[in-house]
């Protein structure tokens, strides 16, 4: 679902960020779209066991 | 000789003559000078090039030849470096308008060792802005044009190496990598392009760059060169914690040992899914070739290259903390494509950014398992041809994607994970189409493993239908 303009608008008043007219949200939009496609297609991958130290071994591996 | 002919020789064949002062590094600096001066006009793969600089090394190269002093394979052997690499009193611009009348103080350390190898540097070459997109149209500069088809992109963002390094202007050219800007633009033109493992080479000196995966790497006509070449640029740098403190070896020692006794896994997910027919051909007579050399062919999965799209996201947001001091300065300098894709990340959210390294993680993990059961992979180094320069979009597997922007990066789709896996890959041309344009396989590797790639690939260039063969504008 695209994020709204006046959302991303608060965004960069409150997180002070660059300034972007109604024009130019319109040009970011679809870089901003595929960020949210990526996210989307993630929600059902379950990451919670991922840890930067987890072992891992061989025969876990991938299909043959 | 003729200069046609002394451009066409390989490092490796020219180093013993000029070892031998059969051949002159001046002579040699003054014919590929000529080189650069005549295709200029056509390819437009020079931002700045260097005459007098130029000229001025070669004559001391010669003079150190003739007092003994022989420094090695590259002495005396003119190269590119692309514009986004700094180099001392030399404006280095990134591709862009706000920086284009950047002059750095000093060298990047990749700069100042090919330059103790005793290398000339002929210019500096063109890119997309900011290195950022697989077209080389720039903006700002012009595009750059594909020395096998005038019309055609040399893929980016090193184009300008790539189409001099295939075009005989160059004999090596120093490329970078974030996310196949190397491989993508050594398979576009024909050529050998070297993305080696992360950590391997300095980037100090490398300009308005990510933390995310950028790479310093070669690109040269042969796979022996490509070792010649890394040789004088790899080694850890202790002002650049990214490298590395490990050895490095001999990568020319391991160019003939054969594909005997090694293992080849061909990813049965992601890489071969959305492929141009005339690439899939080439790739898959090339694993057959490469079976008949000796090399156990193994099928292998790599299920959760589904997700690899998410790991983009962590670039965005490198992104938009990169480029933030340059905004601040020149946003009206800014060409559209890099600004607005570029502001799209201020938008994304530290937990998806937190999420994309986990999914990073996992590809990590998965290509560590897979690379436990075989030495390295091969992979096609582009899903489709150089498009032509005019092109808005291009059609891969029956879907029209952009050629800038957002969506673009679907014609790097082999590349980049590699770029967020750390490992060495590299791409070797292995025919073209029937319209005459280059392609290329990727072989990938275990960390450091260099050797195994060059092994793999020495041997199969030797049956490659890409073997010494030059596009017709190299000739005079």
């Amino acid at each position: 679902m695209p994020i709204e303009k006046e959302t991303m608008k608060a965004m960069i008043r409150d997180f002070h960020g660059f300034e972007i007219s109604d024009e130019e949200l319109d040009l970011v939009a679809p870089a901003l779209n595929g960020y949210l496609s990526d996210m989307a297609m993630l929600r059902g991958l379950d990451l919670s066991d991922v840890m930067s130290g987890r072992l891992i071994h061989a025969d876990e591996g991938g299909e043959k | 000789m003729a200069d046609t002919d002394l451009l066409k020789l390989t490092i490796s064949e020219l180093a013993p003559k000029i070892k031998a002062k059969e051949i002159s590094p001046v002579d040699l600096t003054e014919a590929a000078l000529a080189q650069a001066d005549r295709l200029q006009p056509k390819l437009n793969s020079f931002i700045t090039m260097l005459h007098d600089q130029a000229r001025s090394q070669a004559k001391e190269q010669e003079a150190a030849l003739m007092r003994g002093e022989y420094r090695g394979p590259l002495q005396g052997i003119p190269i590119g470096i692309k514009d986004n690499i700094a180099t001392a009193h030399i404006r280095t611009t990134v591709g862009s308008k706000v920086l284009a009348d950047q002059v750095p103080d000093e060298d990047a350390l990749v700069v100042t060792r090919m330059k103790e190898a005793g290398a000339i540097i002929l210019g500096k070459e063109n890119l997309e802005e900011f290195a950022a997109g697989s077209t080389s149209n720039n903006l700002h500069y012009g595009a750059v044009h594909n020395p096998w088809n005038l019309d055609h992109i040399p893929g980016g963002s090193s184009g300008g190496g790539g189409a001099n390094v295939a075009a005989c202007v160059t004999f090596a050219s120093l490329g970078t990598d974030l996310g196949g800007s190397v491989r993508g633009p050594a398979n576009f033109c024909g050529v050998v392009g070297m993305k080696q493992t992360y950590g391997r080479v300095s980037q100090r000196g490398l300009q308005v760059t990510s933390f995310n995966g950028d790479h310093i790497g070669p690109m040269t006509r042969t796979v022996a060169d490509s070792a010649l070449v890394l040789q004088a640029i790899a080694g850890y740098d202790p002002l650049d914690p990214s490298t590395v403190p490990v050895p490095v070896p001999d990568f020319s020692e391991f160019l003939d040992r054969g594909l005997s006794g090694l293992k080849m896994g061909v990813p049965s997910d992601y890489y071969f899914d959305m492929l141009d027919p005339e690439v899939e051909s080439a790739v898959r007579a090339a694993i057959d070739a490469m079976a008949e050399l000796g090399v156990e062919v193994l099928p292998v999965g790599l299920p959760s290259m589904k997700y690899a799209a998410a790991m983009r996201i962590a670039g965005m947001a490198d992104s938009i903390v990169t480029h933030e001091p340059l905004i601040e300065k020149g946003r009206d300098d800014y060409g559209p494509t890099v600004l607005y894709r570029t502001l799209a990340g201020q938008f994304v959210l530290g937990r998806d950014y937190s999420k994309a390294l986990k999914v990073q993680r996992i590809i990590k993990e998965e290509y560590a398992r897979v690379l436990q059961d075989v030495d390295f992979l091969i992979t096609p180094s582009a899903p489709v041809p150089a498009w032509p320069i005019v092109s808005e979009s291009v059609n891969i597997a029956g879907k029209d994607y952009p050629t800038r922007g957002p969506g673009s990066g679907m014609t790097s789709r082999c590349t980049s994970p590699s770029n967020s896996t750390g490992l060495p890959a590299m791409s070797v041309p292995c025919g073209f189409t029937t319209g005459g344009l280059p392609i290329g396989l990727q072989l990938i590797g275990r960390p450091f493993e260099e050797p195994v790639l060059y092994r793999a690939a020495q041997a199969y260039e030797a049956v490659s239908p890409s073997l010494s063969r030059r596009p017709a504008i190299a000739n005079y």
